[in-house]
Parts: structure tokens; sequence; C-alpha cells
């Protein structure tokens, strides 16, 4: 192999090669998880000793760890060695590795509209027969897990190709109770109530929100999740699906309501925390923090489930900090939506351990080893929901289960010149003082021109 | 008149200044991310580095010890008792305290705060706190306390644990700062006690290292002692060698210092830097594979364009052959094109070609991205070399070849040694090409960028984790530039002026 050719720089390097044994992390048959059929499909996998698995994803640490903890189970049952390896620019080098033919066997991707484009240059490998079928009957809301996983292939025809596997609820508000508390604030129950508590809040002389927009040259995202969100508590589902798929146009009113609604949040200079100047410039990882500060700066935060991670350290989820669910307007009638995002796996590279890892995925033993570790959220519903590490993810997990409609993160789903472009640049216009008009005109116009 | 030399120009404050202005811009934010280096990322974010430099009042939320464990009833009443400052979890001078977020500053230390109902939380002076009432009060977690203090400056290398691994940089500095102790002692003994320099000197420095090695053996409580007498036994025979040398061969000792000195810089590597474990430094496992991986690619994607360019440029410099300026004039045009724009293209060769990615791929990637810079640079200098010499060798009856062993490579000295910085600090810094090329999936091979942006984490922002990295990434370039810089302020020149 090419590796002897360094054993000459080898011989310099001064750490011995050493076989990490890989421990289990949690020992079989004990804790709450799904042993049973684990140990069930264990016994009847193929034997693929000598065989390499190789997954490509955009984890780093510390979620390659806990990834890399679930292969072992993998690796324990099937005699395959599976490696793991993440990267910031995982959606750059995934079209370079594919394209030029040197693929990982899977890749995790982050966003469905790019595995969309790689299965239409044939670059993707369809999954097995019935694992749509699977996915449909045993994931809350299966068909619409079903349809972001369905692309059509270089012929034109429709193939299922990813797998969702860690999912997170966008549709939460962050808030630190016991300052709801010194303050002698109720959580809301609706959209009504979330605004009266913000002016009340304004009355008290405080700020009711932090939101920070700036995310490197993705700046922007957290704004298109807000309006994302709004747009599922004004709007029916349908009307959410059309304005994904363009087929009704970006400058809608409907969708100008929906943009004007987070306005009334981000362009208030006494809604939240630093002015609508400090919202564009101020990090998104930096902006909880505004919730912990003393005085606090802020009460409440928008994020998605994995917010927490940008919680200062030694924050305890559940007591320091907690969620509740962003609420929907209790007179528009609409259930209770959700918006989530996730990560789907996809072949780029087929073999027998493939197949074996794909099937070893739909056990819930797979799920349950990455929720007791992280913050991971699975819309499987065969899973042990004792599993989950606090009880704050097990309401998440909740959340998603009990999701009358549940709706992917529309900006991942439209084109990248929109979802990942104007999209974004578009909502820090907006917050910068453009009119919702002038900026829907122009997203819908680079929408045009992409197509 | 006024332009008489020896006059002062009117406006040297000018330039002082704009020089000042520009020194000020560059150490600024050196500066700033050194001290961002050494505090937590929520220091960062509450404050700017600047103020860590100084004591500043603070508020500081605290918890008191919780109710479970730790209360005492006493006639019906419920107590918690403890100190913050014994805790650690506080240092400084409190200057007040509040027990609503509302209210952070409402009672002096000593004063207790009425919370309602008979529950009360009294703070002091000295850190030690009250909290008492009844049984349904004093349950739950303990009370938030928000303390308003003045807190010294507060610093820690726990970046430098994370991103090298525990105690490597204190190891580094405390064994660095012991060799130069000894060193300095044993140059100054040796000056007072031998007049004849020379020879003996280098001898005795030698020894001195040797002894020195032996200490830190001892210093690492003799585990895994040999490679530390390895190192000084190679340091004495290297010196020993030395001398020899240098008696039968004057002219060569200058290029076996060198050899000395790198010999020394990568025992030194070896035996200290990074995770050999036997040492008491010992880096991350990860950090030590991704610097020797890094050093794998950095030194051939060096070496082997800077090899191949002297030979182009020669030619393009100074053989007549027809298209010549044809040639020169694309590797100019060359100098525009964007590498990326080659990523798919070349590893789709690579793969078929079956070099597939490894280190081979990425010395031949860096090598043709290098060359356009690398040619240009040493044909400009090249033809700018006096014509004479080179008809003089060719009436002697030299070749081409010798032409360019003898006399052209010595005399391009300058412009190699600022091309081999370039690419040095260009292929050391870069994360692009080593991830379409190097970096398979199989997890084997990293380089330093790629580690560094691993440790920032998934979403990134651990600007704590970031400065850090931007010096430890820094020191192997820094060492580099500072012993070439005087070659890259000559070589900078080369070929502009004829």
């Amino acid at each position: 192999m090419k590796k002897t050719l360094l054993a000459g720089a080898g011989s310099l390097a001064l750490v011995a090669g050493m076989a990490h044994a890989q421990d289990l992390a949690f020992a079989p048959g004990e804790g709450p998880f799904s042993w049973d059929s684990y140990d069930e499909w264990a016994a009847n996998a193929p034997d693929l000793s000598g065989q390499s698995l190789t997954v490509f994803g955009p984890w780093l640490s510390p979620e390659d760890g806990y990834f890399g903890n679930m292969l072992a189970y993998f690796e324990a049952a099937t005699g395959v060695e599976a490696t793991y390896t993440g990267s910031d620019g995982f959606e750059q080098q995934i079209v370079i590795d594919t394209e030029a033919g040197s693929p990982p066997n899977i890749a995790v991707f982050p966003q469905p509209g790019l595995a969309a484009n790689l299965a239409e240059q044939g670059l993707l490998t369809p999954l097995a027969d019935g694992m749509n079928d699977w996915v449909a009957e045993n994931y809350a809301a299966g068909p619409s897990w079903v349809a972001l996983g369905t692309y059509a292939d270089a012929a034109g025809a429709d193939q299922f190709y990813g797998f969702f596997f860690n999912v997170n609820v966008k549709s939460l508000v962050w808030y630190v109770p016991e300052n709801f508390e010194d303050a002698g604030y109720e959580v809301p129950e609706t959209m009504e109530e979330l605004i009266a508590l913000s002016e009340q809040i304004i009355a008290d002389g405080e700020t009711p929100w932090c939101i920070g927009l700036a995310s490197g040259p993705a700046t922007g995202w957290p704004a298109t999740d807000w309006v994302e969100d709004i747009m599922l508590r004004t709007q029916t589902p349908d009307v959410y699906d059309q304005w994904v798929s363009n087929e009704i146009p970006f400058d809608d009113p409907r969708v100008i309501e929906a943009i004007e609604t987070f306005g009334m949040f981000a362009r208030n200079p006494d809604m939240v925390a630093g002015g609508p100047g400090g919202v564009a410039s101020t990090d998104f990882r930096d902006s909880p923090a505004g919730m912990f500060s003393s005085p606090p700066q802020c009460y409440m935060h928008r994020q998605a489930s994995f917010a927490s991670a940008f919680f200062p350290e030694g924050t305890v989820v559940g007591e320091d900090a907690d969620f509740f669910y962003f609420p929907s307007f209790a007179e528009k009638d609409l259930g209770s939506p959700v918006l989530g995002g996730g990560t789907l796996m996809a072949v780029t590279d087929p073999s027998p351990a493939v197949d074996a890892f794909m099937e070893f995925l739909t056990l819930p033993i797979a799920h349950e080893i990455m929720m007791a570790q992280t913050g991971f959220l699975t819309p499987h519903s065969g899973v042990n929901l004792e599993a989950y590490n606090n009880d704050t993810l097990r309401n998440q997990g909740e959340i998603l289960l009990g999701a009358t409609s549940f709706r992917f993160d529309a900006s991942d789903l439209m084109p990248a010149a929109v979802g990942q472009g104007s999209f974004w640049t578009g909502m820090v216009d907006y917050v910068g003082g453009t009119s919702a008009e002038d900026v829907a005109g122009a997203i819908q116009d680079s929408w045009d021109a992409a197509k | 008149m006024d332009s008489i030399a020896g006059k002062k120009p009117g406006l040297t404050w000018a330039v002082n200044l704009s020089v000042l202005a520009m020194v000020l811009l560059w150490i600024f934010p050196t500066l700033g991310l050194f001290v961002s280096s050494f505090r937590t990322g929520d220091q960062i974010v509450a404050s700017g580095w600047w103020k860590a430099l100084f004591p500043a009042e603070q508020i500081v939320q605290l918890r008191v010890a919780d109710p479970d464990e730790n209360r005492v009833e006493r006639d019906g009443v419920f107590r918690v008792e403890g100190n913050f400052f014994l805790t650690g979890e506080l240092t400084g001078e409190i200057q007040a305290f509040g027990v609503s977020s509302r209210d952070l500053g409402a009672h002096a230390p000593g004063e207790a705060a009425d919370m309602g109902d008979g529950e009360s939380l009294a703070v002091n002076a000295d850190g030690s706190y009250v909290w008492s009432g009844s049984d349904d009060q004093i349950s739950g977690r303990g009370q938030r306390v928000f303390v308003t203090a003045t807190v010294p400056p507060d610093f820690s290398l726990d970046n430098y644990d994370t991103v090298l691994g525990e105690g490597v940089v204190q190891d580094l500095i405390s064994w660095l700062v012991g060799a130069a102790l000894v060193g300095i002692a044993g140059f100054l003994a040796l000056r007072a006690l031998l007049p004849a320099h020379g020879p003996v000197l280098a001898v005795g420095a030698a020894l001195l290292y040797g002894a020195f090695a032996l200490i830190a053996a001892l210093r690492a409580g003799l585990v895994g002692t040999t490679p530390f007498v390895a190192t000084g036994l190679v340091v004495v025979i290297a010196g020993a060698a030395y001398v020899l040398v240098r008696r039968a061969m004057p002219e060569a000792a200058r290029t076996m210092a060198w050899v000395l000195g790198i010999t020394a810089f990568a025992v030194f590597v070896t035996d200290f830097g990074v995770g050999t474990g036997v040492g008491a430094a010992t880096a991350s496992e990860d950090m030590a594979k991704a610097f020797m991986n890094t050093l794998t690619v950095v030194i051939p994607a060096t070496v082997i364009p800077i090899l191949v360019a002297a030979f182009a440029a020669y030619a393009l410099a100074w053989m007549d052959f027809p298209g010549r300026a044809l040639l020169i004039a694309a590797v100019v045009g060359l100098l525009v094109v964007p590498l990326q724009l080659a990523l798919i293209p070349l590893l789709k060769l690579h793969n078929e070609v079956g070099i597939g990615k490894g280190y081979v791929g990425t010395w031949l990637a860096h090598t043709g991205f290098g060359m356009p810079l690398a040619i240009y640079l040493l044909r400009n200098y090249m033809v700018g070399l006096p014509r004479d010499i080179i008809e003089n060798a060719k009436v002697d009856g030299a070749t081409d070849f010798q032409i360019f062993v003898r006399i052209i490579l010595p005399l391009s000295f300058p412009a190699l040694a600022s091309f081999a910085i370039f690419q040095f600090l260009w292929t050391w810094n870069d994360l692009l090409v080593a991830l379409v090329f190097l970096i398979d999936s199989s997890g084997q091979t990293t380089v330093m960028t790629k580690q560094i942006v691993e440790i920032l984490g998934t979403r990134g922002g651990d600007w704590e984790i970031l400065a850090t990295s931007a010096f430890v990434s820094i020191a192997v370039p820094l060492i580099v530039f500072f012993s070439m810089q005087r070659y890259l302020v000559r070589g900078l020149l080369a070929g502009s002026v004829k």
C-alpha cells in the first residue's frame, strides 16, 4: 500500500500506531436500551470481518466521538472496521470526492438539496428495496420523511436515497426559568400570549429577545428559521410546501406577512438586545449568552435544539435554562406545527458492509446509543424514550413524535442560490432596514435566475 | 537649495508616524489573539481582551450549596451555610450582592436580604453566607446569588492543554528555560576557563548538552531514560565530528553546523515536542500525528518545486530555443489561474493513474500549483545575472549543465531561499489542497490545519481555541522565517532591478 512509502517519514514519527480497541460505551444488556432486537440482529448478521466501512459527514468533535461509539456496536456485531471522518467543508468536499471518483461508503448530508443534486448526477446509490416502506411505517410523520429522502436519479426516475438520522427541532424558545421567576413571568401557551409577554417585558424596562444572525459566510440563516416558523403558524402546511417549491412566489403577500411578523421582533429596537444593528452583527453562537449575563440582557432566545451547546460552561439544561415550544396563534387553529432540520445518510459507494450498516440503522439501538450521549433526536417510533440523555431532550423528542405537522427547514430545500444564498442575505438586508416587499422581490428574482 | 544632501526632509515625522501606525496595526490584533488564548470562552464573550489585563468589577452569578445535602435545622429554622471564597467559586473583593436578577446590587456585604415570608440570605465580605428559612423555602436547588466583586485578572493554560495535550506547554517552557540557563552558565564558565575559543568550546557545549539531557532524564523520574541519553550521545558524537571536520575541511564546517542544528532540532522535537510519552511532555496523540503528517507534506512539497523550477528557469533564461518567449508568457499567464479550477480534474487524474488520495498526490499537486510562481521568480532572477560570466564559461567549454550547477545555482541562492519560504508558509497553512488530495475517509491522514478545525467543533465559535491554535501553528513557520529572513529580504528584490 501507499502507506508503506511513508515508512521513512514514519521512522521519525514517534507515535507507534496503536490499535485503539474501542470499548463499548454502554455495557450490553444494561440500561434503557433495546438490547433484544440488537442481539437478535447481531446473531444473524453476516460475518464481514476484514471489510471496512467509511462514513464521511459534517460532525466534528464532540459529536464525531459519539458517532464512533455507535459504530462500535456495529463493528462488534459484524466485524467490519468502520471509521467516521468529519469536515467542516463537507458540502464542497463530498462534491469533489464523488465527482473525482474517490468517495466514502456513506455520506451524511446536512441538506437534502445537496443530496438531490448528487442523486441527479448519478453519484448516489438508492437504498435497498423496502427501506422506504420501513421509514414510512416506523418514523413519526413517516411519509414526509420518505418524501424528503426521495430524489430523481440520473434517468429522472424517483428513487429512495436518503435515510434520516439525527433530527433537530427548531421551534423552540429558550429561557432562564429563574429569571422568569424573579420577574414573575409565565411561560406563554399561545403566540398571542408570547407577544403580550414581550410587550410586558418592554413595559418593565427590559429587553425580551436575543437574536443573532451572524454566522460567517452563512450569515442570516437564523432569520430564515424565524420566517419559516412564522409561516407554519400563519399559513397551512400546504401553503408552506408551495412556498418551498416556488409554486407561490416569494413575494406573495402571505410570505411578506411572515417576514413582517419577524420584523415585529427583530426590527424593533425595544424588542431585541442591541437593536436591529446588534441582530445583524451578533454571532448566533454568542447571542444566547445575553440570557445568562447579570443583569440579563434579554429573556428569550428562539433557536433549534442544538442551541444548548452554546450556553455558558456549566449550564444545566432543564434547570439553569429551559425551553418552551414556539407557540402557534390560538385564533388561526393550525395545530402544533413543528419546524425541523436533520442529517440524512446516503450511499456513495455501495458494498456488503454498507447494506449491513443501513440495516443496523433501522434498529432502535443505533438511535438509542446516540440519544443517550448527545443532543440527538429521532423520529423513530420504536425507540425507548427513557434512553434520552435528559428530560429536556426527551421533551424535544416528544414534540417531534407529537407533531401534527412536521416541515423541514425550507431554506435547506430551496435551490442553493436561494436557500443558501439570497434568502440569507435578504434577511440581513431586511433587518438592516430594507422593506419586506423589496427583499422578497429580490429573492424571487434570484430564484427566477436560478431556474 | 532645499534638497541639498544632509538637510533633513521636512516630512520625516509623517514617515515615522505611518510606520508606527502600521506596526501598531499589526501588533494590536496579534497581542489581542495572544491574550485571548489564555482566556476561557465565557470570558471572551463577556469582556474585551484589553480589560482582561486589569482587575475589573464583575457581577458573578453564584449558587449557594445544595440544600438537600447541606441544610441544618435549628428551632424549626433551616439554614445553609458556606463560603464562596473557600469553594473557589469567587476571588477578589465583594462590593455588593443581590438575590433577584432584577436588582443585582441591592445589598451591601453583611446585610441580610429579605426574600419574603421569613426567608433571608446574607453574604459577608469574607465570602461566607447564610441562607435561612422554612422547610419548604430551603429546598430544591441552591438559591442564586449575584455578587458584585472586584475580580483580579484570571488567565489559564487550559486552551493550550486542549490543543496540545495536558501540560505540554508548561513542560516545554520549563525545559527551554532550563536549557537556556544551563547553556548560558556553561558558555560563561567555558569562556572564563579557556581563553582559547574554538574547538574546545564546541566540545564543551556538546558535553554540557549531554549532561543536561541526563538532568532532564532525572527530572522525568528516570522513566524512559534511553532517549535522553541517546540525545546526549548524538550531540556529543556530532560535536566531536564537527571538530574533526573543522580541522580537516574548514570550508565544510558551515554546512556541518547547519546539519548539526537541524539534527538537534529534530532530536528536540522528537524527544520533547510531541507525543513520545517518554518525556514529561506528552502531546495529544492526534496533534502529534497531525504535526508529523504536516511535515511529511510540507518538506517534499517545498523541495520538489524548487528542484524542477530551477532547471526550467535556467532554460527559459539562458538557453536559446524557438518558442521560448511564448513559454514564458504561458507561465506568467498560469499565475492568474485559480487552483480551485484544477481540483476535480486533477484528483480524477490521480485516481485514474492509481495514486489516489495520499502523500504522493499531495506533493504533486503542491508542486504543480507552486510551479508558475517558482519559475517566474527564478527565471527573472537568473536573467539578471551578468551575461559575461556565462559566456566566459561557455568559451572555456562548460556545458549548460555545468554552468547551471557551478555558476547559476550558487548565485541564485537568495531567490531560491525566498521562494522556499513562500512555498513553505503556503503549504504549512494549506487546508484546501490537503482536504482534496490527502485526507480520505480512512481517518489516518490528517494535517495540523485540519486538526485545528476539528478541535473547533461542529459549529465552530470557540474563539479561545482558535486563538490558541493560531499561536501553536505559527511556531514552526516563525522558526523557518527568522532563520531564513535575511535571504527573504534580499530575495524579494530578485528580478526587480537589472
